[in-house]
């Protein structure tokens, strides 16, 4: 039984501001919200983030990738605008970031990390983290954490139409409209985004110098260009197709079918001196995602299952034009992966104090990777690359236990085998107590065990890839406190906020380094300390009334260390911070709403990146810190037929000039301005 | 009223407490160096893709070493991948393959002279004259033709039989009026250029994948390939070093190692009667030899040695550690009898070597 308890608070100010996605009307009274009085079973101990959906309906421009970056604290590591962005949790690797979309896991099985600018934050309705061992009670393998997204049948009732439409700098368009129905038993959703740009944005290039040439072609002067951001332009299409059916009687039937086709130039470096007109980088991928559930629910069991399909397309073409129209290809690189997904989980409440879960999965790749076209000894053709399946089998069981109200035991025993590899057993335990009811303070822990199976390209890549690889593995704990209170003077305001502890060790990473034959090939090779703390805060107060004001912040403090063996006697790198982890790194936004006007800042921090493992300061072997700004005006406006919605974004306020990786120029002060329609069509209920 | 004002002005200062600039290394400031006489350049090729290749230049007189002189002494970087470098007409000519460039230097300022731009993905220069000059390129079936004195693209030299997507074409030596090249990724031939035609005029097979080239006193070619590698559509063999007769432009003798043996980077000493190579160990044998010794020249030291070359005047032997690639690289200095005499870091992969 939940016990309820209201107060007068605005946590929910997410449902004082309706993003421009929501079709109800806007109101900013504060609201009167539920306060658990008992959390929720299922997430005894757990250190989880989770994304309002003002976070993510955000704009139509922003990718997830823009979302983290604002609202927590993992790094994002970014090459440029619409360009690979990755996430890493607590001074891991990018491919240590698990990641689900609707339940179904969407890392690249070939790279093992996920390109989060190609997830446009629209199409997410739920996002949350969940940091380090916490992931564990969703999937293996996340040594550093997962992300979590979902989309939710939750619609207005009858028809409803909305059409965003945003223009800014560097001739970008973005374009995204919404159709939803929605009745007792139907729950229908259709969304499309189509983004493009040029993308040439200026900057200023510290890397080069341009000549200034005499007649003899003698150097006479010397200056750092001006440039625009060259081979950058991109057009990202996708539709996403959700139809779901309750019956009302407990069962519940949902599809989703997400279809991205994006076509991108791969930016030069600023140390390129190619003219741009004769080459052409370009990446473009097809990629089709499927999710259908079935989800039947009784007062204390829940049975679920799952069966997705994941199709990926990517071709990377590298030509330059030999001649005036004649293009050669230098590089045409293609992969294709096929995914089969299957899951069914059971959840069982047998009795208040007890909470029984357990879990199966099952990823069958199927993976053809063609990187390169030679031409044999005997003048044959041939295509070098690897056509390789893995089945990976995933399986759990959790028993969560709260022996008494303030205290809460969870157990996790997690099993899985890639290939024909099984990991060792991988067991996670949670605690955590209710200290104190007023303030809701509360202390959580937990250890767990960790592995993660190296990637397709790890093994199989040609040429390179290396079959003798071990899974890298760890144990990880943390423990931490968080409180959430509210009150009503001065004013009405609430407060939460939580720190956390973090310590893990990972054995046998993998690393790609250079062979004496000229290609990369991964080896185990470190062991990494990564330990540290995170920190969260959430002010939200009215001062005056009608004016709301909202703060959310997050800190994370990140060293992870290279505690390996030298790698030959003069290696500097054991006891050194890993490279391109940010030892310190923060993020913060503040919003205030008055009437139908909101107004948001964001920040966001990164201490500096080493760039080499012996953290050496050399001209190229930091990249120093950064702050970056953003700042959106947004107004809404009421019309007998349509609901009106302006917003005018400002991105990198203060025109910081800076870098997230070397020699990958970013954009300086850029704006982009929206406009939503959402037509009305009689009463609508939700 | 007024402690709510109070409260809005510190959180409003707290936000404008947030802002900052970059605090960016780089500044105009440039370093005038005159380091007249003899020394070693070292390109080190830094991380393919992002940009932090530098110049590293050795006084075997004083030990001294000066990093990222290239940057210090003009105020840019030098680029991605530093492959190779060549010293013609008093200039140090850098082959910065992903930066599509070959800048050319003062030797003794390091200062910036000139540069060829829009190159494919330029691998090393050849001068043939003062006006003429070749430079092989990977990913495109052309050998560039350009003229240094103008710094320009003058024309191409087409390789028969091979594609943009597999070109490759390496290190070039000269005997009388025609240049050698090995073909190195996907390759298995030597081809002769015919330097008043600009034309393949021949070529000749060895085994898969030739890394380098040398031409000794006696006017014999010197190869060595690394045989590819398992599961390669090329083929997969066992390594061998070539002699090459330069005149007969014919395989004179072939030493073949042992499968998964990864053997690269032929060179001579000044008087051009000793190769050097690397096998995980450094080797060395006469080039009048008949058989490769049984012990090497200095023995792996638990890492994977990337560069080798050889003091032209006295026969010092420089080996370059790359460690794990990420990291400033070390160079070791050893005597022709093989005691080590010095050893200094430089900057990130350090690859190929230049004497001044």
């Amino acid at each position: 039984m939940i016990m309820k308890k209201t107060v007068l608070a605005i946590m929910a100010l997410g449902l004082a501001i309706q993003a421009v996605a929501q079709t109800s009307p806007r109101a900013n009274n504060l609201r009167e919200v539920v306060v658990w009085g008992r959390r929720p079973m299922k997430d005894i101990g757990v250190q989880k983030t989770t994304f309002d959906s003002i976070a993510l309906k955000e704009n139509i421009a922003l990718s997830m990738a823009d979302i983290l970056t604002f609202n927590s604290s993992v790094f994002v590591k970014s090459y440029g605008r619409a360009t690979l962005s990755t996430v890493a949790f607590r001074g891991t690797s990018p491919s240590h970031t698990q990641v689900t979309w609707n339940g179904m896991r969407i890392n690249n099985p070939m790279l093992g990390m996920t390109d989060f600018s190609t997830i446009p934050s629209y199409f997410i309705d739920q996002a949350s983290l969940l940091h380090g061992t916490s992931s564990v009670n969703e999937a293996g393998g996340g040594l550093g954490g997962l992300v979590k997204l979902g989309t939710t049948p939750d619609v207005a009732r009858g028809i409803n139409l909305q059409y965003v439409q945003g223009i800014g700098s560097f001739s970008t368009f973005d374009e995204f409209a919404r159709f939803t129905y929605g009745s007792e038993h139907w729950h229908i959703s259709s969304r499309i985004v189509y983004s493009s740009s040029p993308n040439d944005y200026k900057y200023i290039n510290h890397d080069k110098k341009v000549n200034i040439y005499d007649d003899d072609k003698n150097i006479i002067g010397q200056y750092h260009p001006t440039e625009r951001n060259r081979s950058g332009a991109y057009k990202d299409f996708h539709a996403l197709q959700e139809v779901y059916y309750n019956t009302t009687k407990g069962d519940r039937f949902g599809l989703n079918a997400w279809y991205i086709n994006s076509n991108r130039e791969l930016p030069m470096l600023t140390t390129d001196y190619g003219n741009e007109r004769n080459f052409e980088n370009r990446q473009r991928e097809h990629t089709f995602r499927s999710v259908l559930s079935w989800d039947h629910l009784r007062h204390n069991l829940k049975i679920a299952a799952k069966g997705g399909y994941i199709y990926t397309w990517m071709a990377y073409d590298y030509r330059r034009e030999v001649s005036e129209n004649n293009w050669s290809t230098m590089t045409r690189s293609r992969s294709r992966v096929n995914t089969f997904f299957g899951q069914a989980e059971g959840e069982y409440n047998p009795t208040e104090k007890w909470y029984l879960t357990a879990n199966v999965s099952a990823h069958q790749h199927l993976v053809r990777s063609e990187d390169k076209n030679i031409i044999l000894q005997d003048g044959d053709k041939a295509i070098v690359g690897y056509d390789k399946g893995r089945i990976e089998l995933s399986g759990s069981a959790s028993a969560k236990w709260q022996p008494v109200n303030p205290l809460g035991l969870s157990l996790v025993v997690r099993q899985e085998m890639f290939g024909n590899t099984w990991a060792p057993l991988i067991p996670a335990f949670f605690i955590d107590g209710l200290l104190s009811r007023k303030g809701n303070l509360m202390l959580k822990a937990s250890v767990s065990r960790n592995h993660k199976f190296p990637t397709l390209n790890d093994l199989y890549f040609l040429p390179g890839g290396n079959p003798d690889l071990k899974s890298e593995h760890g144990w990880t704990y943390d423990a931490g406190a968080s409180f959430d209170t509210g009150g009503t003077k001065p004013f009405p305001f609430s407060i939460g906020g939580s720190l956390t502890w973090f310590d893990s060790r990972i054995d046998d990473w993998i690393i790609w380094l250079p062979t004496t034959k000229g290609f990369f090939s991964p080896r185990n090779v470190k062991k990494v300390h990564a330990y540290g703390i995170e920190g969260k805060l959430n002010v939200a107060f009215e001062p005056f009334k009608g004016w709301i004001f909202d703060l959310n912040g997050s800190y994370s403090w990140t060293p992870s260390i290279n505690e390996g063996e030298k790698m030959s006697p003069a290696d500097q790198s054991p006891g050194k911070q890993l490279p391109y982890v940010p030892k310190h790194s923060a993020s913060l936004t503040g919003r205030l709403t008055w009437r139908s006007w909101s107004f948001l800042y964001k920040w966001a921090y990164y201490s500096e990146r080493f760039t080499m493992s012996s953290n050496d300061y050399t001209i190229t072997g930091h990249l120093p810190k950064y702050y970056m700004s953003n700042i959106s005006l947004e107004k809404a406006l009421s019309f007998k037929p349509v609901d009106l919605q302006l917003k005018l974004a400002v991105n990198n306020l203060f025109n910081e000039d800076y870098l997230s990786v070397l020699s990958r120029p970013m954009p300086g002060i850029n704006f982009e301005f929206f406009i939503g329609i959402t037509p009305k069509f009689g009463n609508k209920k939700r | 009223m007024t402690r709510k004002l109070l409260l809005f002005s510190v959180l409003f200062l707290a936000v404008l407490s947030l802002t900052g600039c970059m605090e960016w290394d780089y500044d105009n400031d440039t370093e005038n160096f005159d380091t007249a006489g003899s020394g070693l350049f070292i390109c080190n090729e830094g991380n393919f893709q992002y940009g932090n290749a530098t110049l590293s230049y050795y006084n075997p007189a004083t030990n001294q070493v000066l990093n990222e002189v290239f940057f210090r002494a003009n105020g840019m970087k030098l680029g991605d991948v530093a492959q190779s470098m060549s010293i013609y007409d008093n200039k140090g000519w850098i082959v910065v393959n992903n930066s599509h460039v070959i800048f050319a230097i003062d030797i003794n300022t390091f200062k910036e002279a000139g540069r060829i731009e829009n190159l494919t993905s330029p691998r090393y220069i050849h001068f043939i004259n003062e006006n003429k000059a070749y430079v092989t390129q990977l990913w495109d079936n052309r050998i560039f033709i350009v003229n240094p004195e103008k710094y320009e693209i003058t024309g191409y030299i087409r390789v028969p039989d091979m594609t943009m997507e597999s070109g490759s074409t390496e290190q070039m030596v000269q005997y009388g009026k025609y240049v050698y090249c090995n073909c190195w990724s996907y390759q298995n031939r030597i081809i002769k250029i015919d330097t008043e035609t600009d034309q393949v005029v021949g070529e000749l097979k060895v085994g898969i994948q030739p890394t380098s080239l040398v031409l000794d006193k006696y006017n014999k070619m010197w190869t060595v390939t690394d045989g590819g590698y398992e599961g390669s559509p090329y083929g997969y063999e066992a390594p061998s070093l070539y002699r090459i007769d330069a005149e007969s432009f014919t395989i004179e003798k072939q030493w073949k190692f042992k499968l998964g043996a990864a053997p690269s980077e032929v060179q001579l000493n000044g008087a051009r009667d000793k190769l050097y190579w690397i096998d995980d160990d450094i080797w060395c044998m006469d080039v009048t030899a008949d058989r490769i010794p049984a012990r090497p020249f200095l023995e792996y030291r638990d890492t994977k040695y990337y560069g080798l070359t050889v003091n032209p005047a006295n026969g010092e032997v420089y080996v370059a550690d790359a460690i794990d690639y990420q990291q400033q690289g070390m160079i070791y200095r050893y005597s022709p009898e093989g005691k080590l005499i010095d050893e200094f870091y430089v900057g990130i992969t350090p690859g190929a070597f230049c004497w001044k």
